[in-house]
């Protein structure tokens, strides 16, 4: 691999930077609650939050008040959730697995996550009372299960270096297993669908935040912040692991313990993140990259600084997603991977270069 | 077109252009169809079907017994054909396999949509057929005023109106030498559409009415499949003076509730469908979302109680767009539209 994860040296960012966290944070949830496919004039906006947070009691057109209290707040934050935690689970798999290609999706979740979602809506499991929420996030749960239990079976084989193998083992598990899953949903999609139904599904696994309402938020709020201080809690032991699983046991880190529950509680919030807004792309693989160019390696900061970025990210492309085609909405997966793909070359050439 | 002559076109539209009594086909018959020269030598003898609308059409004019495989069902078949319907091979519900309609040996394909048979068809393109000897018609309705090549569900590039779906009778009764049986079909269709709209403007609805037509989401509160401005809804609101808020060419766009609650439609069309795909194709969550969402149950229409319910293959371009027409002009007389 031409791109090492430990040797870029980050730009001098002191810590007293890091009150601009909460700042950009606001902004970004302020643009993404600003800006919509129609247009919604600042004041009303200002009112209604007011209204909100504190009862002001602005007299405001009732839609007004629901699109910019109950659609934009919620999606913006939603959003941001949703970006933190796939940025974390790129951080802490490529930290893990020593891969710089390793993304939240390399566990078969996305796969897994189509999987269940098409075999609700197309094929008809569980007869309506299943949601395509539950059904997606039972599809990731059950591929995540497989993929695992196949890394296992792969990794306990004889040969030295025993954790370097584990983590091979895990990719190719991983990349079994997605293979398996995008075959299923591909059967259930060419055995039962017509052309209408399958461009919903195809919409839905490109990522969509349209239908994101506050019940939601109540769910991405917590495993957003459940997986930043899981990953914070292990921020010594994540640093342990980017030089490998042998140094981490020498360490005295309990190798197989730690990296299972880091492993298991990412892919936890994944499956969250997967289930309410389908696969979005790139934001795992991508931020944790920037970051580590910009803040460098240490996981003290570069935790905190890739949920931050993730998050911005994503309430940026969703906003783009929103008003790039007038009177349209384009998958975000859509706009992420447009955005992301340069961005991602930019960084390998900039990364090659500093060495 | 001005409002006014459409009643007067439909009835002109009761009597064929000649004003001859309806003749026999004389074969060999060429027609070009959406694109393609077709030549028959005679009536085909076995058809194979790849969408409802074309197997209806056929049902209609009284030739089920050419019919020998159907496919591409999206609802119950009409209940006066289901007798008929009853006793004819389902090839597939869905995209029959191109094996599978050559099997049947037919002389002609009828498809409802391009998606199926057409340039890049899911069952085959119409050269594969073609160069078995097996002819392809393709019902007018989807290639005459529109693009299949963008768009989810294709583009219209110009309004739909019956007339395309009279048209496609016309041809396929020309095809099979029952000019007769079509004329008369076109003339019962042509006399409900007059009929309806004339209902409608007994009315004397307001001048500014707007409407939305919901077909479905592809999740619960997700962004809604709605009817663009040129397919059969955006025909029905026009006929009967009512501006769709949706100013899309697509046939269903994908568009968010932000923009309908904002453009606050007097009425909400919502459709009724036996297919559960997702959440939102049952009426009662259609409903459910329009009176419990926060955004959704603010608007006129729904706070009016200005919801109508119609049978979704009466929302596409087919024969049955005439009794979604009749089903809505029914419905506006149950409303009320005091300010």
């Amino acid at each position: 691999m031409s791109l090492t994860l430990a040797s870029n040296p980050p730009l001098r960012l002191h810590w007293h930077w890091a009150w601009l966290t909460p700042l950009v944070l606001f902004m970004a949830v302020m643009a993404g609650t600003s800006i919509g496919e129609t247009s919604i004039p600042m004041d009303t906006i200002f009112k209604v939050l007011a209204n909100q947070l504190w009862g002001a009691g602005y007299a405001v057109d009732r839609i007004d008040a629901g699109i910019i209290w109950n659609y934009r707040l919620s999606r913006a934050i939603l959003a941001g959730c949703c970006g933190a935690g796939l940025a974390l689970a790129g951080v802490v798999l490529q930290a893990l697995l020593r891969n710089p290609l390793a993304d939240p999706f390399l566990m078969g979740i996305s796969a897994g996550a189509s999987t269940g979602a098409v075999a609700v809506t197309i094929a008809g499991l569980g007869a309506g009372a299943v949601t395509l929420s539950l059904g997606a996030f039972a599809g990731a749960g059950l591929a995540f299960a497989l993929v695992v239990l196949l890394a296992h079976a792969a990794g306990s084989g004889t040969g030295g270096g025993r954790g370097t193998q584990a983590a091979g083992a895990i990719i190719l598990a991983g990349i079994a297993g997605s293979q398996l899953f995008n075959a299923l949903t591909a059967f259930i999609i060419a055995r039962s669908a017509s052309a209408e139904q399958a461009r919903g599904i195809m919409f839905w696994l490109m990522g969509n935040l349209s239908g994101v309402r506050w019940d939601d938020v109540r769910l991405g709020l917590p495993a957003a912040f459940a997986g930043l201080l899981v990953c914070l809690w292990h921020r010594r032991a994540l640093d342990a692991f980017t030089f490998g699983a042998d140094s981490a046991a020498s360490l005295g880190i309990p190798v197989r313990r730690v990296r299972g529950m880091l492993i298991a509680s990412m892919a936890l919030v994944t499956a969250v993140m997967v289930s309410m807004v389908g696969a979005i792309g790139f934001v795992g693989l991508v931020i944790p990259h920037a970051m580590r160019f910009i803040v460098g390696s240490r996981h003290t900061r570069l935790v905190p600084a890739s949920a931050l970025a993730g998050a911005v990210f994503l309430i940026g492309a969703d906003i783009i997603s929103r008003i790039i085609v007038p009177g349209q909405v384009l998958p975000i997966g859509v706009v992420t991977a447009l955005v992301g793909a340069p961005a991602f070359a930019v960084i390998l050439i900039r990364g090659s270069r500093v060495r | 077109m001005m409002k006014y002559s459409r009643p007067l076109l439909a009835f002109l539209a009761l009597f064929p252009t000649s004003f001859a009594v309806a003749n026999s086909t004389e074969y060999p018959l060429e027609i070009t169809n959406c694109g393609m020269e077709i030549r028959f030598e005679s009536a085909p003898d076995s058809t194979v079907t790849a969408g409802q609308s074309a197997t209806e059409t056929l049902y209609a004019l009284g030739l089920s017994d050419r019919v020998s495989g159907t496919s591409v069902w999206f609802n119950p078949v009409l209940p006066e054909f289901s007798e008929v319907d009853a006793n004819i091979e389902r090839l597939a519900e869905n995209d029959p396999s191109f094996e599978s309609v050559v099997n049947k040996r037919p002389e002609l394909v009828a498809a409802q949509y391009e998606w199926h048979v057409g340039p890049t068809g899911s069952v085959a393109s119409r050269d594969q057929f073609h160069e078995l000897g097996i002819a392809t018609y393709i019902m007018p309705a989807d290639c005459d005023t529109k693009d299949n090549t963008t768009g989810g569900d294709g583009t219209r590039i110009d309004a739909f109106s019956p007339e395309h779906v009279y048209k496609g009778i016309t041809e396929l009764a020309a095809i099979f030498d029952v000019q007769e049986a079509g004329e008369a079909l076109v003339a019962d269709l042509a006399a409900r559409e007059a009929s309806a709209i004339a209902q409608a403007e007994a009315l004397e609805l307001p001048q500014d009415l707007s409407a939305v037509f919901w077909f479905s989401s592809p999740d619960q509160s997700a962004d809604p499949y709605v009817a663009g401005r040129l397919g059969a809804p955006g025909y029905m609101m026009d006929a009967l003076g009512i501006d769709n808020v949706i100013q899309s060419d697509e046939e269903w766009p994908n568009v968010g509730w932000e923009s309908i609650a904002r453009a606050d439609p007097d009425i909400i069309v919502v459709a009724h469908m036996d297919r559960r795909r997702f959440p939102a194709d049952d009426i009662e969550n259609k409903l459910a979302f329009l009176h419990n969402d926060p955004v959704a149950r603010e608007m006129s229409a729904v706070r009016e109680g200005r919801i109508i319910e119609m049978d979704a293959h009466a929302m596409s371009a087919t024969l049955r767009t005439i009794f979604g027409l009749e089903a809505l002009s029914e419905s506006l007389s149950t409303l009320s539209f005091a300010p």
